[in-house]
């Protein structure tokens, strides 16, 4: 899709990044953009890096040295620039994070009317959209305890939705889930990748990564060490590195 | 003395000790709840001298002795030029001490707020003092409804030290003490006094119950 | 308590950017300046009223203060254990009465643990001053202080005894009753030996409690450490000085209890109780 077009301003880019944890390089030299309209998913082993690598495109993660470009402006440092960037790109954590003491409705409702500054009947009309399309409009009037881990994060799909985002950043969102709730939440996904948005993933999915991405990125050792299309790595990956871990997948 | 003869004699200084203690338990335990909030947010501050301040501050007023704070603020203050009434020792005293409590109930309660939920409240582009105001603060006080349930008790109890300096009127506690001085204090007047007390306490506790049915959070 | 606050402190910030650290470093030097106005103010407020002269803090350098000070202080640590055997002693009982299955019996109790509760102690102090010598009930100046500390504590400590019997899993009285032991061996030998670890700390935080409470010692005439402190003042003159040191102890005895607390509260083994 996107090669198609003259060289475009990616949505997400990373230029040369680099993290430590103390003595720990957890991210090493990583440089990756996301076209618009693009699924990226990040693969690789636990300690790989992966995660890291996502929480640091909207700054949950400060960097040590490189570049983070948002549709080709830097991402700010700090305040309220940073928090307008950050209301822009949604982000699904691999624990939910609902507010605990909000319904869900309140919590698809507090950031547009807060952050965003709609009126509070627009925002309520989109939350029971949004929630009507990721199939937990019944429960809006719930608090997040009373959901199923399944209804939770699709919940948390929508309110990140809801912000109307550039782009939408996924931390391992089926991981603390059941097997049974992950297909629903993949639904959601997969749905929401068939009309275009722009999405990077991090996930331990494999049938997933293979269906919907536009490009696998296998990391390991906190640095990127394949880059492919879902076709070409799944089936001849370059390294041995990113040999070993899919032989170590099939193991299971 | 008869139940009768006590309440005929003695019945309408019951009633205002028992306004007197109401008042002092409300007025203190409002004013412990504000400072308390604002010793919180030192304590939770990025500026590190503030932090040791606050924590200074509640240590102190933490393991200070009751006695003792009224005693300081009633006979030392005098000595270095800062005089107040019996009426304002009292309540100083009955409101330093639980606004330390307030403060370490509000960090528990601040503890127990999942870290993950701040993460989120920042990537939905809330600047800090939104994710204060929506998420931290409401967290907080829900999670901290029977510490203060518990606070507005000790607050009570706590004003019986009104009964250590000359009051008019006095307080439930200091009224034994005056009805020793006119008549002989028999078990009934400590009786009555006790009986207001665990009543208060027991409304102050249902009260305290009721709000927390409601606004627990569930996890 | 202050390591876990820790946590939540640093939680709520974001690594700073320039600008945050500019303003973090301004406002940490206006409150440094703040905070050392505000001792300057204490100090000077100290010297124009002549509290800082020599007079007033030579007598801390005697010996004889600081024994009849030690004198006093052991007093107050005698009155407050005493108490604090008694009320453990109660708050069992209550906490027994509490649990015990006739309802008349844990109905009183649960009315007895909210009387202590809900009663101050200075009351209980004036009730076996003033009233109780009228039926002939006379104590001696060391019981008047330590009847009323431990009365007004035995409510508190029975709900503590029994949250901690209520935190021993299920689990582990089933398997003492299949076993063939009887409900009141199961409770001595299983039950409370784990609820007993589990309250330790909040024990250690009850004595701080009663500790303060003894401070009321100078209402009937015990020779604590306030009253010693009174008799000193008249002594010495130097009420400031003396009140302020008695208050230094008081605290620093309490800091000290409750730290003790907070440290084996956070003690890992515990968990494997409390789990």
């Amino acid at each position: 899709m996107s090669e198609e077009k003259a060289p475009q301003i990616p949505v997400i880019e990373l230029r040369h990044v680099d993290k430590h944890y103390g003595a720990l390089h957890v991210l090493k030299d990583i440089s990756l953009s996301v076209e618009k309209g693009e699924v990226v998913v990040i693969i690789g082993p636990s300690g790989s890096g992966k995660s890291t690598l996502c929480r640091t495109v909207n700054r949950l993660e400060s960097i040590d040295s490189g570049e983070i470009l948002i549709e080709g402006a830097r991402l700010p440092e700090e305040g309220k620039k940073l928090a307008q960037l950050r209301s822009r790109i949604g982000m699904v954590f691999q624990s939910f994070n609902l507010f605990a003491h909000m319904t869900i409705l309140d919590n698809m409702m507090v950031a547009p009317v807060d952050v965003l500054h709609r009126p509070k009947k627009e925002a309520r009309e989109e939350a029971m959209r949004l929630l009507e399309r990721v199939g937990v409009a019944d429960q809006a009037g719930k608090v997040p305890a009373q959901l199923s881990g399944g209804q939770q994060q699709r919940a948390a799909i929508a309110r990140a939705l809801a912000m109307h985002p550039k782009a939408m950043l996924f931390d391992e969102p089926t991981s603390a889930l059941d097997p049974e709730m992950i297909g629903e939440v993949l639904n959601v996904m997969t749905e929401l990748a068939g009309e275009g948005m722009t999405m990077l993933i991090v996930t331990h999915e494999m049938n997933f990564a293979r269906r919907v991405a536009d490009r696998v990125v296998f990391m390991d050792g906190g640095a990127i060490v394949e880059e492919n299309t879902p076709e070409e790595f799944f089936a001849h990956p370059r390294t041995q590195r990113a040999r070993d871990f899919l032989n170590s997948l099939q193991d299971k | 003395m008869s139940v009768v003869d006590l309440l005929t004699r003695f019945g309408d200084r019951y009633i205002g000790a028992l306004l007197m203690t109401w008042r002092l338990t409300a007025v203190s335990f409002i004013a412990a709840f504000v400072i308390g909030m604002a010793v919180t947010v030192a304590r939770v501050s990025p500026i590190r001298p503030l932090r040791a301040a606050a924590d200074f501050y509640v240590q102190i007023f933490r393991n200070i002795p009751g006695a003792a704070l009224l005693i300081l603020l009633v006979y030392a203050l005098p000595y270095l030029k800062v005089v107040l009434s019996y009426y304002a020792c009292v309540l100083i005293a009955t409101m330093l001490i639980p606004s330390a409590f307030c403060s370490e109930y509000l960090m528990s309660g601040m503890n127990t707020i999942d870290m993950g939920q701040i993460e989120a409240a920042r990537a939905l582009g809330m600047t800090f003092f939104q994710m204060i105001r929506r998420i931290v603060i409401p967290q907080a006080l829900r999670s901290s409804v029977l510490p203060m349930t518990n606070l507005a008790v000790a607050t009570m109890l706590t004003t019986a030290l009104a009964s250590q300096v000359p009051m008019n009127p006095t307080d439930l506690t200091g009224i034994v003490t005056y009805i020793n001085t006119h008549a002989t204090v028999g078990v009934m007047a400590f009786v009555i006094s006790a009986a207001l007390y665990c009543a208060t306490a027991l409304v102050i506790g249902r009260v305290g119950n009721r709000i927390d049915r409601k606004v627990r959070i569930r996890r | 308590m202050s390591a876990a606050n820790a946590s939540i402190r640093d939680a709520l910030y974001e690594a700073p950017g320039k600008r945050a650290k500019q303003r973090i470093a301004i406002a940490t030097a206006v409150s440094v300046a703040a905070l050392a106005a505000l001792l300057a103010l204490i100090i000077r407020q100290f010297y124009i009223s002549g509290q800082l002269n020599a007079k007033y803090w030579t007598l801390f350098t005697r010996y004889t203060t600081w024994r009849f000070i030690g004198q006093g202080l052991l007093m107050t640590v005698k009155v407050a254990l005493t108490a604090a055997v008694i009320t453990f002693g109660l708050g069992f009982v209550l906490m027994r009465g509490r649990l015990n299955p006739h309802r008349f019996v844990s109905g009183a109790s649960a009315a007895l643990i909210e009387f202590s509760r809900g009663v101050p102690t200075l009351l209980f102090i004036y009730f076996f001053f003033l009233a109780a010598p009228q039926f002939g009930l006379k104590l001696s100046s060391f019981w008047r202080i330590t009847l009323p500390c431990a009365i007004s504590a035995c409510g508190v400590v029975a709900e503590v005894f029994r949250s901690g019997v209520n935190a021993v899993p299920k689990g582990q009285r089933e398997a003492a009753l299949s076993l063939g032991m009887s409900e009141r061996r199961t409770f001595y030998r299983i039950i409370f030996p784990q609820a007993f670890r589990y309250v330790i700390p909040s024990m250690i935080a009850e004595l701080v409690i009663v500790l303060k409470d003894t401070t009321f010692a100078y209402v009937v005439n015990c020779a604590d450490l306030m009253q010693n402190a009174k008799v000193l003042i008249s002594n010495y003159d130097a009420l400031v000085s003396i009140y302020l040191v008695v208050a230094v102890i008081y605290i620093l005895i309490n800091y000290a209890l409750n730290k003790a607390s907070d440290l084996l509260a956070r003690r890992p083994n515990r968990r494997n109780i409390a789990a």
